[in-house]
C-alpha cells in the first residue's frame, strides 16, 4: 500500500512541473515591435536595413502541405540555409488548403486582429488571392521592391488567375497541369479532350477524377470549359458572363452524359489527390492528373508508380500558373518575410529547388548570368517529366478567379448532386 | 439438484467461445500487424498481397529532425500532462461532491457534466474559437490545453464519482478520530481506496488530449502541431509507409498508459 | 410539548439550517471548478455558436436574430439527405456493434474471468485512433485492397473492377464496418466489467432452482448488463453521429454525414456560409444533449444489480 502511495503521490508532483514547464512555453515568443514596418517605411527605407532588423527572429511560413518531400526540403535544407545566411529560424505552419489561412485571417481581421498574428508569410494564388485581396488581407505593396524581383518576367507580375497582382504578391513557383498513365496498361494515350471522352466511353470504370473544390479536380474541368467555350485563343483573363453560360452549359452536360461511364459509374469521386494517386497505383483507374509537371517522375522515385509511367499535355494546351507569396496584414514579423521571400525566389535557390524537387524552373531564361541559365538548362528531368520547352508550348494561362468559383458551383449543384 | 447439460449446447458455446477468442485477437492484432508491415513495406500495391520489398525508409524518415515529429510528440506529451494534471485537479473535488452526497440539482448538474462527453467537437469548437479569439488564446498553447480541458475534466469528474461512490467516508472518519490532519487522512486513507479510480481518470484523461484533432486545429490555428495534426498532414499526403509509422508511434503511449492503468486494477478491481 | 419549547426547537431549526447551508456551500464550492469550465467553456460556446447560427453574427456584420438560417438548412435538400444518411447509419452502427459486443462479452465471460490478456487485447482497438482505423480498412477492403489482392490470387477475380465495392459506397458499408469494429470492444469491455464483477452466484442459483437457458438470459443477465450496454450504445450513437474522420475517408461527398457538411461549410471562403455550417452543428449538439437526456431517464429505470451510479 505504501509502495502505491508513493508511486500516486509522485504522479501528481510530475504532472505539475509539467504544467508549468508548458504553461511557461506559453508565455515567451512576444511579438518584437522593430520587426513590424508599414509599407512606406519599407519603402523609404535600403534593402539592408531591413535584412539587419531581421536577423535572430522567426518568421511563421503557412504553406500547402500536401508533398511532404516539399515540406522536408523547407523544414531541412532550406530552414538550415536561412539560418546560416541570414540568421532567420523559419517555421512552416502546415495547411491541408489555403483557402485555411484565408480564413483564419479573414476572422482575425473582423475581430481587429491587427497585429501579433501568427502567420508572416503564405504560399497563394487563384480565387484565395483574389478574396484575400479584396479583403485587404494583405501587407503591401511590397513585391517590386525586393532585390530579387528582376529575374521573373514583368508578364508573370502583373496577374494572378486574372487579379492584378500590384505588388501585393511575389511570384515563386510554376505549376502546369499534366496528366499521368501507365505507358505498360494504356498503349494509345487520348492526346486531346475528344480523344479523352472516348476514350473514357469505350473504358467504362477506368476514369474518374477528384472532386472539386479540391484544386486538380477544379482544374480539369476548367479544361473542359476552355475547350468549350472555342480554345486558348479566346481572352479568358477577364470574366465574360456569355462565354461563361456557353461554355458551362456544355462541360456540365459532358460531365453528366460521361457519369456512367467513370470509375463507380460517377457516384463517388476520390476526395484528395492522394486518394487518386492511390488508385491509380493500386491499378482501380489508368490516368491521375496533377499540378506538378514532375509529380509521376517523383511518385516512380519512390517506389509509388510503375516505372512505366509517363504524362502526356492535351494538343490543346494545359492550364498552367504561378504561385506566389504574400504577407498577411497583421504578420508579426515583416522584416523577417520580406527577407525569407527574397531568399525563396533568388536563382539560386530556385535552382535548388528544382534540382531536389524536380518543380519547373520558373524564371524568365534571359534574365540570369550566364552560369546560372547553364545551370537551369542542364537541370535533370525524370523519365516522366515532359521537357520545359513541350510545356511552354502547350501553356495556356489560367482563366479569371469567377469562372473557377462559379463552375465549381455549377459542378457541385448539377454534377455532384444529381 | 443438477441439471443435465445437453451436449448440443455446450458444442454450440464452446464454438462461440472460439469464434469470440479469434475475433477478440483479429480485432486487437490485426490493425497493429497492418499497420507494422504496411510501415516497412514498399510498393505494396495491387495485386500483391505480401509487399514485395521491404525497407525502413519511413522510420528513418519520422526520425529525422525535418520531419516534425519529435517537436510534435512533444508538444502533444506536454499537453496533455497539463491536461491531465488540471483535469484531476478540477474534477476531484467535483467527483467527491457528485459521489458522496445527494443533493438537489444533482440531476442537473451531472447532466451539465455529461454534455461535453456525448457532444462531438465539431458543435462546441466552432463557438469556443469564436470566444477564445475575443480573448486572445488562439493560436497559443493555453488555449489549447484550456480547450481540451472541455471533454476531460467531465471524463474524469463522472468516472471519479463511482470511485468515490464506492468508497466508506467511515475509514475517514475513523482516521480524523485517531488524530489524523487533513492532509495525512487525505495521503494515507481516501487516496489509496479511490488510487485505481484516479489511475483510470488520469489514463483517459491524457488519452483524450492526446488524440484530440479538432479541437487542437480549431484552437491552435495551426500554430500548435501536436501528433493527430501530423497524422492527417502524412496521411493527406498520401504516403503510406510514413502515415502508418507515425500511427505507431502515436499508439505506443495508448497501450502503454492501458498496460499501467490495468496495473493498478489488479489490486482492486472493484473500486472502479 | 411543542408550544413548550418554542424557542429551543427553533434554535435547533436555526442550527440544522446553518449545517444544511454550511454543507451545501461545501458541495458547491467543490463543484464549482468542474462547472465553471464545463460552463464557461462548453455552454459558454454554445450559446455563441448558437448566437451566431440565429444570426448575431458581429465578423460578418450581421446583428439582428433570424431564423433563416435554420430554414434554409432545413430546405436544402442536401441537409435533409445528409440528416437522414447520418441518423440510419449512425443508428446501425451502434445497433450492430451493440448485437456484436453483447455476443462477444458473453461468450468471452469465463475466459475473461481467468485471463488478463483477452482484456488487455480488447483495449488495444480502443486506442487506435478512428482516422488510423480507417485507412487501415480501406488498405483491406478497397476494391484493390488486401482481400480483393488475395481472392485474385485464388484466381477468382481478374481485376479491382470484379469485387464488390465496401468503401465510398452508397449505402455506407465502409463506415459501418469500420465503426463496429473500433466499437464492438468498447461495449465488449463495458459489458464484461459487469459480468466479470458480478460473478456466477446469480447465474448458479438461478440454475440451481430450474431456470431454462432463456429464463437465465431474461430474467439475470439482461437485467445485469442492461445498464452498461444501453448507457455504451448511447455513448456510440452520440459519438458516431457527430464524428468526422471516418465518414469523411470512407464516405461519398454526396450524401455525406453531417460533420462532414459542416465543415466543407465552414471552411469556405465565403463566410456567409459559416452560420449555416454553425446550425448544423448545433442541430448535432441538440442530439447529442438529446442522448443525454435519454441516459439520464434510462438509467434511473434501469438500475440494475451492482455498485450505486451518480444518478
Amino acid at each position: 500500500m505504501r509502495h502505491r502511495c508513493n508511486c500516486l503521490a509522485a504522479l501528481p508532483r510530475v504532472a505539475a512541473v509539467g504544467t508549468i514547464a508548458v504553461l511557461a512555453g506559453c508565455t515567451t515568443g512576444r511579438p518584437a515591435p522593430h520587426l513590424v514596418l508599414s509599407p512606406s517605411q519599407f519603402a523609404a527605407v535600403d534593402w539592408q536595413e531591413v535584412a539587419s532588423l531581421s536577423r535572430d527572429s522567426t518568421v511563421n511560413f503557412a504553406m500547402w502541405s500536401g508533398e511532404e518531400e516539399r515540406n522536408r526540403y523547407l523544414r531541412g535544407k532550406v530552414a538550415t540555409e536561412l539560418k546560416r545566411k541570414h540568421n532567420i529560424r523559419l517555421r512552416i505552419a502546415p495547411l491541408s488548403d489555403t483557402a485555411d489561412a484565408v480564413n483564419k485571417l479573414l476572422t482575425e481581421r473582423s475581430g481587429n486582429k491587427t497585429g501579433g498574428g501568427s502567420i508572416d508569410m503564405v504560399w497563394i494564388n487563384g480565387e484565395n488571392f483574389r478574396t484575400a485581396k479584396q479583403a485587404g488581407l494583405f501587407w503591401g505593396p511590397f513585391a517590386e521592391r525586393l532585390p530579387n524581383i528582376g529575374f521573373f518576367s514583368a508578364q508573370t507580375r502583373l496577374r494572378d488567375f486574372g487579379t492584378p497582382v500590384e505588388g501585393y504578391e511575389a511570384p515563386w513557383s510554376r505549376a502546369q497541369f499534366v496528366m499521368a498513365y501507365d505507358s505498360a496498361r494504356v498503349f494509345d494515350p487520348p492526346r486531346s479532350i475528344e480523344a479523352l471522352c472516348s476514350w473514357i466511353k469505350s473504358h467504362p470504370g477506368r476514369f474518374t477524377y477528384i472532386a472539386p473544390p479540391d484544386f486538380t479536380g477544379s482544374v480539369f474541368i476548367r479544361h473542359l470549359l476552355i475547350h468549350f467555350g472555342g480554345g486558348r485563343n479566346v481572352c479568358w483573363s477577364t470574366f465574360n458572363r456569355n462565354l461563361y453560360e456557353k461554355a458551362s452549359a456544355a462541360t456540365i452536360k459532358l460531365l453528366t452524359d460521361l457519369k456512367p461511364y467513370l470509375w463507380r459509374r460517377g457516384e463517388t469521386y476520390p476526395a484528395t489527390l492522394s486518394d487518386q494517386n492511390r488508385l491509380f497505383s493500386n491499378n482501380e483507374i489508368d490516368f491521375a492528373m496533377s499540378y506538378g509537371p514532375s509529380f509521376a517522375s517523383e511518385h516512380i522515385a519512390r517506389g509509388e508508380f510503375p516505372p512505366t509511367t509517363r504524362t502526356f499535355v492535351f494538343d490543346e494546351g494545359t492550364i498552367g500558373n504561378y504561385s506566389f507569396l504574400a504577407i498577411p496584414f497583421n504578420a508579426s514579423n515583416i522584416a523577417g518575410a520580406l527577407v525569407v521571400i527574397n531568399f525563396l525566389i533568388s536563382p539560386e535557390q530556385q535552382l535548388d529547388r528544382a534540382r531536389t524537387l524536380g518543380d519547373v524552373f520558373p524564371l524568365e531564361l534571359s534574365l540570369l548570368t550566364p552560369e546560372e541559365r547553364r545551370q537551369a538548362q542542364g537541370l535533370p528531368t525524370g523519365p516522366a517529366t515532359l521537357p520545359a520547352e513541350i510545356l511552354a508550348a502547350h501553356l495556356i494561362p489560367e482563366p479569371d478567379a469567377e469562372y473557377l468559383q462559379r463552375l465549381e458551383k455549377d459542378w457541385l449543384e448539377k454534377v455532384l448532386r444529381q | 439438484m443438477v441439471l443435465p447439460s445437453s451436449r448440443t449446447s455446450s458444442r454450440l458455446a464452446c464454438w462461440a467461445r472460439t469464434v469470440a477468442a479469434i475475433a477478440t485477437v483479429g480485432l486487437s492484432l490485426g490493425p497493429v500487424t497492418l499497420l507494422v508491415v504496411t510501415s516497412v513495406a514498399r510498393q505494396w500495391y495491387w495485386p500483391a498481397v505480401l509487399p514485395p520489398e521491404y525497407s525502413l525508409r519511413a522510420w528513418t524518415d519520422i526520425a529525422s529532425p525535418s520531419s516534425g515529429v519529435i517537436p510534435a510528440l512533444v508538444t502533444s506529451g506536454g499537453i496533455a500532462l497539463a491536461v491531465t494534471a488540471l483535469a484531476l485537479i478540477v474534477g476531484l473535488p467535483a467527483a467527491r461532491a457528485l459521489g458522496l452526497n445527494e443533493f438537489r440539482g444533482k440531476r442537473i448538474v451531472a447532466f451539465l457534466l455529461l454534455l461535453p462527453v456525448l457532444t462531438p467537437p465539431l458543435a462546441s469548437v466552432m463557438g469556443v474559437h469564436a470566444i477564445f479569439l475575443r480573448f486572445g488564446l488562439t493560436d497559443s498553447l493555453l488555449g489549447v490545453i484550456l480547450v481540451h480541458l472541455i471533454p476531460a475534466v467531465p471524463y474524469c469528474a463522472l468516472m471519479l464519482s463511482s470511485s468515490f461512490a464506492n468508497f466508506d467516508t467511515d475509514w475517514e472518519a475513523q482516521a480524523r478520530t485517531l488524530g489524523a490532519s487533513r492532509l495525512a487522512t487525505w495521503r494515507y486513507v481516501t487516496l489509496p481506496a479511490i488510487a485505481p479510480g484516479v489511475a483510470i481518470a488520469a489514463v483517459f484523461a491524457f488519452l483524450i488530449s492526446w488524440s484530440q484533432y479538432l479541437l487542437t486545429l480549431f484552437v491552435g490555428g495551426g500554430h500548435i502541431i501536436t501528433l493527430p495534426l501530423l497524422l492527417v498532414a502524412f496521411q493527406r499526403s498520401g504516403d503510406q509507409a510514413i502515415a502508418a509509422a507515425l500511427s505507431l508511434v502515436f499508439l505506443a503511449p495508448t497501450l502503454a498508459l492501458f498496460a499501467v492503468a490495468a496495473r493498478f486494477l489488479k489490486h482492486d478491481p472493484s473500486s472502479v | 410539548m411543542v408550544d413548550a419549547m418554542p424557542i429551543e426547537s427553533s434554535r435547533i431549526y436555526q442550527a440544522l439550517g446553518s449545517v444544511q447551508r454550511s454543507r451545501r456551500f461545501r458541495i458547491a464550492s467543490m463543484l464549482v471548478p468542474a462547472l465553471v469550465v464545463v460552463g464557461v467553456l462548453f455552454v459558454g460556446g454554445l450559446l455563441v455558436a448558437i448566437g451566431q447560427s440565429v444570426g448575431y453574427f458581429p465578423l460578418i456584420g450581421k446583428r439582428h436574430l433570424t431564423s433563416s438560417h435554420y430554414g434554409a438548412l432545413f430546405h436544402d435538400l442536401e441537409f435533409r439527405k445528409s440528416l437522414a444518411l447520418t441518423f440510419i447509419l449512425a443508428s446501425a452502427s451502434t445497433l450492430i456493434s451493440s448485437a456484436a459486443g453483447l455476443a462477444l462479452a458473453l461468450a468471452l465471460r469465463d475466459m475473461a474471468r481467468h485471463s488478463r490478456l483477452l482484456i488487455a487485447l480488447l483495449q488495444v482497438p480502443i486506442g487506435v485512433p478512428h482516422l488510423v482505423m480507417a485507412v487501415a480498412l480501406i488498405n483491406v477492403i478497397a476494391p484493390s485492397g488486401l482481400i480483393a489482392r488475395s481472392v485474385c490470387a485464388a484466381g477468382l477475380i481478374r481485376t479491382p473492377l470484379d469485387f464488390p465495392v465496401l468503401v465510398n459506397d452508397r449505402y455506407g458499408s465502409g463506415i459501418i464496418l469500420a465503426y463496429v469494429l473500433k466499437e464492438t470492444p468498447f461495449i465488449a469491455l463495458m459489458v464484461l466489467g459487469v459480468l466479470v464483477r458480478l460473478g456466477d452466484e446469480y447465474h448458479s442459483m438461478a440454475r440451481t432452482l430450474g431456470a431454462s437457458a432463456w429464463q437465465r438470459w431474461r430474467y439475470v443477465t439482461l437485467p445485469m448488463v442492461a445498464p452498461a450496454l444501453v448507457s455504451g450504445a448511447l455513448v456510440v450513437f452520440a459519438f458516431v453521429f457527430g464524428a468526422f474522420e471516418i465518414p469523411y475517408l470512407l464516405g461519398r461527398p454526396y450524401p455525406a454525414m453531417l460533420s462532414v457538411v459542416a465543415q466543407r461549410h465552414f471552411m469556405n471562403v465565403d463566410l456567409t456560409e459559416r452560420p449555416e455550417a454553425i446550425a448544423i452543428a448545433i442541430v448535432i449538439a441538440m442530439i447529442a444533449s438529446l442522448v443525454a437526456w435519454i441516459h439520464m431517464r434510462l438509467a434511473r429505470t434501469l438500475t440494475g444489480v451492482g455498485r450505486p451510479t451518480i444518478f
